[in-house]
Parts: C-alpha cells; structure tokens; sequence
C-alpha cells in the first residue's frame, strides 16, 4: 500500500528584516492566506517568531508550527537556517511534514463564547444597565466618545437606546433585549458606527437582573481622525495611486490608446475625417493619462524614505544625446531644432544614468512643450573644477520663469498657470527630488529673462 | 567611594562576600522544598549529582574546543572549565534546563526500573522504524541512535553540546565567551562561530524526536500512550499536543506535578481512562476527578498558559 505522497516540505527564503522573499506554493498561499504579500513580512505568526529568534541566536533551530488560515488548519514542522552576512542576513525556511485539514466545527455555545470575550475586550463603551434598561454606570476609552459619556451622565437612570441613534429601528424604548443585542448604532460626537451589545446578568436569560452593555466599534479610532484639522490625504492619495491603481490602471489605458489609433489611422476601414480626429483626440487624452500614472508611481518611489540611487560615472552628453533621441519626433512635429552643446574635456559625472536620462527627458520635452515652433532647443555643457561640479543646461526660446515662479516651479503639482495642457505638475518636483538624491540639484538658471534655462548640477565622478 | 578607588584586596574580598551572600539566599528555599517534599522530592542527592555532572562536562566541552587549534591536551585549562561551570551553574535558565534532562534522565530509569519500559527501544519506536515511509523510517532510526547516546550519556552524567536546546546552547555560550581570558577571546569567538555552524536542532536528539512525534500526524495519539511510546517519545508528544515545553513536559511527569500532568492530558484531549493508565505507568497514586473530561481541552491548554509557570515556561523557550 503506497502511502498518499503530498509534498513533504516547503521552502523559503526570508531576508534580514523577516520578510518572506521567495516560497514554495503551498508557503506563499499560506502567508497570502494570512493577509501577507510576497515578497512581504512574514505573516505567519508563529513561523515569524522562529525566524526571528533563528537570526537573533544565529542557530539553527526547529520547532512544530501551526496556522490557521481561514479554511484549514496548517501545521508542519518547521525548520530555520540562518544565512550569513554574505547570503542577505535572512533565514532559509524549510518546513517538513507540511499538513493542512479541515479545522474542527467549533460548538457553537463555545464560538458565542469566545464572541462575547473578544466584544468585552474591544468595547469602548462599557455600560451597566438594570432590568428595565436604564443606565446606571457608564465609562468610555476613546476620544470620540467624551461627549456622549458627559451626554448619558447628565441623565441619571435614563435608558440608554435615548441617547443613540439605532439604525433600521424605530425608537422605541420597549424593545426585548434580544432584539436590541447585536443592533448597530451611531453615538453622538463619533464618525464611527457602532455595534450593541446587550448581555445578560444573573442567571435567567429570561428575566435577567440587569445587563452589561457594550458598544463596539467597526474599527479602531484613527490618530487622523481624532485631529481632523490637519489631514495629511496627500501622501495617502498618492499611494493609492502609485501602488494600488497604476498596475491596474495602465492595461486598459493601453487598450484604450490602441483602439484608438487604430481608429484614428482608418485601419479598420473607411472613416469620416471628424471622426477619426476624435479618435486622434481620444488617443492623445489616454496618452497624457498614461504619462500622469507613471509620473505618481514615480512620486511614491522618490517620496519614500529608503529611495536611493546609484553612483555611477554618468557621461552627461550622452543622456542628452539619448534623451534628444527620444524626444526627436515630438521635437520635429513642431519643427523645433535639438542643439547638444560641444562636451570636449567635461568629466564624468556621479549619478545614476537611468535617472539623469529621466530628468533630462522631462527638461528638454518641457522646453519642447512651450518653446513656439521654429525654435531652437539647447542643451550645453559646463564644469566648474571649483566645485567639482557639472552641470548641463537646457534653453529654450519660450516665455521665460520670472522671479515669483520660480520659487513655486519645483513644488508638487504646480503648473504655473497652464491647467489646459494635460500635464501633472510633477515633472519637475519628481526631477529635483531625483537630482537631490544623486547630490545634485536642478534650478532655474536665468530667472527673469525671456526663453526659460534649466540647470542640472551634479558632482563631479572620483572614484573612492 | 567608588569603586576605581578601592584596593584590589577590597575588591576581591567584596566579590567573596558576595558569592558567601548568594550561597546564602539560596540555602532556605532549597531547604524548604527539601523538607516539604513528601518522598520523591524534584530535587535529591542524585538530581544535583546530575546536573553538576552535565555543568561540567558542558563546560568542559567548551573549552576543550579552545585548545583544538593548539593541539594536545597541555593546552586544556582545567581552572578555565571550572570557572566556566561555577557561572554556568549560576544562571537560572541553564540549571532549570540541566534540572529537566536530569529528571527525564531519573524517570526514564525508574519507568525500567518499576514498569519494564525500555529505555531506547520501545515498541512505537519499533514500529516506526519499520515504518512504509522510508524517510519516517531514517528518521526514527537517528532518533533512536540519539536516544541511546543520551541514555548512555546521563549514566555517566554528560551531555553531548550538540543536543543542547538552541536557547541553552546559546547561554552557555555567552557565559563561556565572556569567561574566556582576553588572550584568547578572538579564538573563543571564532570557535563560537563555527560551534553554531554545526549546530541544528532538527538534528539534535530533542529535535530529531520532535521531528518523529511531528511525522505522525493524526497517529500522534500512539506516542500518548506511556507503555507504548517510552518516556523520551511520550514526553515530546505531550509536550507537542499540550502546548508546552518539553522540559514542563518533562516536570509534569513528576509526582509532585501530577495536577499539570493530568490537565496537560486534558489538553492533548486524552480520555480519563487513558490518562489513569499513564498514571499508572509512571506510578504516581492519584484519584483523578470524576468530571475531568468535561474540562475542554482548549481550556485545558489555556489554564497551562496562564500563571507564572506558563509564562516563565514561554520565556524559557525563547
């Protein structure tokens, strides 16, 4: 008789902060099944545990593990090999005897139980009522529920559903306890919505001395919350985006865009010529919304402490060469002129080569965007052996940045007055921040005069 | 007056008056435990004579390890070791440990002894070994090489460091680092290193039980089973379905704990004749309550957790 032959182990791979880097499937559905990501901290409780006393000790340790992922029951036998410096600091996980079966159909006497413990431990209303309802002690634990406290102590002996708002219920002060257990409420002085519950004291439920009451709340009281006067929704908002949405968003904006201009070329047939130019229009419209995506992810990746660069020997002439490439097209549709200065004996710069390109993609396509057609566009080169100092500048013959505006031209969504033209605003806040990070920095070089100069700055490259 | 100003014979003489002091404060509740202690106290002449056995061949092992690279057995130094087990011997965690494996080490003979339960090889070993699954089969088989290492190590009263607990190993390797004289620090750190590199519990004894009882799955309720299972399988088990460390584990199985032993078999969700036939095994007279199978195991489990024991125990194993 052959034995059913499950897979015996699983493994993974923590690095030295504890979060799981690669697993097995079996491992990488259990801690998504736990609410974790991958990669992502370890979200197995107990497997978190051992990992971490695995790396402080720097033994190699075992131990029987649990997990309850919802569904199932999972236990193994988990073992932890702490990897050195040289490997990532993290640990190798590898878990043997790996079992997951159904969890045990709890009683349902001992779930009510175990409901009543966990609402007694998260109330933050806690009252004690008598047999006919009325309050007679009453005491809260968060911020929002102060007023109604002060409220119901101002009343003695009142009944306690007066000074809430019961919601799919008329007021009626006469309602069964068993029908009020359970109900949802609103407080005076709370956003939050609340949940009722009524139990019983003294032995019958059916004529019972008095009752503990509950309120609990749907969540915990958010620090924001309780100081609603300075929110700090930029930072939130940008993250959704970033994170949550661009992955999302981006397919059916490419979609949309290739639709689009398939329609707007007439490919799939013979077309009035209004409507393939809204077509063009709507093409163009996903276009700029594509750009606006990419350009929140990018905020969320510079905004965020860890953000690093590279420091690598950056030649700066041939990133504005490359970036004069790339925007060559868009540059000949308004018959503009791409001129990259002379860059004989200008050192290598200190940078990270991606993101200077970034940069100088978003300077020259600026100068591009608002220089009038049958300019020039300039790119120039200079080294200051003082400082040590490069710096590459990009001209443009459009209207200049006076004084006033260029104190506000790097802040996070200005748009100095240009609201029709699509762009975020954040082009040149991403820019300066990248350049801040290389240790350089991006300035208006020529305030006040007509025809706008930008300045990048970066240090000169030594090798250490 | 601090202490840069005193003379090396007043700093020597207070460190004297101190170790005097301790050797005090621990004479009267020992004493009491002694003295209460009806019959089979948890701690008696050969409790200690294990643990001091076990504390010095720990840190002989040590620090033997230093004199490796030297070569030869000049190099051992004998006051060093002794230094060594006189600090080990003075933290609590280790000697709660040492005192564990002492007693698993005591009970195992006397389950022989009195019950004809074999020391290594018990039936559920056996069977294990000769088990379909070629893997449970090698692993029952290391196991069991690990238990008659141990069986044979408590009779001469050593302890192998390899089969320490991580969290034992680890303590003994601080105290042994910082005792090491500053000439050979660096070496001790390195050894330190290496002695980690080697170690892994998976393939300790404990862990190489643990691993066996884990096997098992849904027929772990065989290892419950004294008779069947021998001591060292039995106590891995129970320790495994109660929730608690082994060395409780271990404790419960004394007379002197058997409410945790009882409680403790509630958690492992054994029925009342079963637990009466482990009391029989490890001849403890008991009268076990009537109703005791109306305590949920869950709150079985619980009750285990909570109090100063069940937090000491959780403490103990990190």
């Amino acid at each position: 008789m052959e034995r059913s032959t499950k897979p015996p182990t699983a493994r993974g791979l923590t690095d030295g902060r504890d979060r799981l880097v690669t697993a097995d499937d079996p491992l990488a559905d259990l801690q998504k099944r736990c609410g974790g990501t991958l990669p992502g901290t370890l979200a197995v409780p107990e497997l978190l545990e051992i990992v971490q006393q695995g790396r402080r000790m720097g033994l190699k340790i075992s131990r029987e593990f649990s997990a309850f992922d919802g569904d199932t029951l999972v236990s193994g036998f988990v073992r932890v090999h702490p990897l050195g410096l040289d490997e990532g600091e993290g640990c190798e996980v590898l878990i043997e005897n790996w079992e997951s079966r159904a969890a045990p159909e709890p009683n349902t006497r001992s779930v009510a139980q175990r409901l009543d413990m966990i609402d007694r431990a998260c109330a933050e209303v806690v009252g004690r009522l008598d047999a006919d309802q009325r309050v007679q002690i009453i005491q809260t634990s968060a911020a929002d529920t102060v007023s109604f406290e002060r409220v119901v102590a101002q009343k003695p002996n009142s009944v306690w559903s007066d000074h809430v708002t019961l919601e799919g219920m008329a007021p009626n002060r006469a309602l069964h306890w068993r029908l009020l257990d359970g109900a949802r409420c609103r407080i005076e002085g709370s956003n939050r919505p609340w949940r009722v519950r009524l139990l019983p004291i003294g032995g019958q439920s059916a004529a019972p001395r008095g009752f503990e009451m509950f309120l609990v709340a749907d969540y915990p009281l958010n620090p924001q919350e309780a100081a609603p006067e300075e929110p700090d929704v930029e930072l939130d908002h940008t993250r959704l985006i970033g994170a949550a949405l661009t992955p999302v968003l981006k397919q059916p904006i490419a979609r949309v865009i290739a639709n689009a201009e398939t329609i707007r070329a007439r490919l799939a047939g013979p077309l009035r010529a209004e409507y393939s130019h809204y077509a063009g229009n709507i093409a163009s419209a996903g276009q700029l919304l594509n750009g606006l995506l990419d350009d929140l992810a990018d905020l969320e990746v510079v905004e965020a402490e860890s953000f690093t660069t590279a420091r690598e020997p950056v030649d700066l002439a041939d990133a504005a060469q490359r970036a004069a490439g790339i925007l060559g097209v868009r540059a000949q549709a308004k018959s503009i002129e791409l001129v990259i200065g002379p860059s004989e004996s200008v050192p290598q710069a200190t940078g990270e080569f991606r993101r200077v390109l970034q940069i100088l993609i978003n300077l020259i396509g600026n100068a591009i965007a608002y220089s009038p057609e049958n300019s020039v566009v300039t790119a120039s080169f200079s080294h200051s052996s003082s400082e040590e100092t490069l710096s590459v500048s990009v001209s443009d013959e459009g209207p200049g940045i006076d004084e006033e505006q260029v104190a506000r031209v790097f802040d996070k969504y200005e748009r100095l007055g240009r609201e029709n033209d699509g762009g975020s605003g954040l082009g040149l806040y991403i820019s300066s921040r990248l350049a801040q990070a290389m240790n350089g920095a991006l300035a208006v070089a020529n305030p006040g005069e007509e025809g706008a100069t930008f300045r990048l700055t970066l240090p000169v490259y030594s090798e250490e | 007056m601090n202490s840069a100003a005193a003379s090396p014979i007043e700093s020597v003489l207070r460190d004297e008056l101190a170790r005097a002091d301790r050797a005090l404060s621990g004479i009267a509740p020992v004493l009491g435990h002694v003295l209460v202690g009806s019959g089979h106290s948890l701690v008696n002449d050969a409790v200690v004579a294990r643990v001091r056995g076990m504390l010095n061949d720990v840190s002989r092992q040590l620090v033997a390890r230093l004199s490796e690279p030297v070569g030869g057995e000049e190099a051992f130094s004998a006051p060093l070791a002794a230094k060594v087990a006189e600090q080990l011997a003075q933290d609590t965690p280790m000697l709660s440990y040492l005192h564990a494996l002492a007693m698993e080490g005591l009970l195992t003979e006397k389950l022989d002894r009195r019950a004809a339960i074999d020391p290594v090889l018990s039936p559920l070993f056996q069977e294990l070994i000769a088990s379909q699954d070629a893997l449970t089969g090698e692993l029952a088989m290391q196991a069991l090489t690990a238990q008659a290492r141990f069986t044979q190590a408590q009779r001469r009263m050593q302890l192998p460091l390899l089969d320490l607990s991580p969290a034992a190993l680890e303590r003994a390797l601080r105290i042994w680092v910082r005792a090491t004289p500053v000439e050979s620090e660096a070496s001790a750190t390195g050894q330190m290193r290496e002695l980690k590199g080697e170690y892994d519990e998976a393939q300790s004894r404990t862990g190489l039980i643990a691993r066996l009882v884990s096997s098992m799955r849904g027929g772990v309720v065989a290892a419950l089973e004294l008779e069947h299972a021998g001591f060292a399988l039995f106590v891995s088990a129970f320790a495994q379905q109660s929730g608690q460390s082994r060395e409780r584990a271990i404790l419960a199985c004394h007379e002197q704990q058997s409410t945790r032993l009882a409680v403790g078999l509630r958690a492992a969700n054994l029925k009342t004749s079963a637990i009466e036939r482990q009391f029989l095994s490890l001849d403890i007279p008991i009268e076990l309550p009537r109703d005791l199978e109306a305590l949920a195991p869950d709150v079985a489990a619980a009750m285990l957790q909570d109090g100063s024991f069940g937090s000491a125990a959780r403490k103990e194993a990190q």
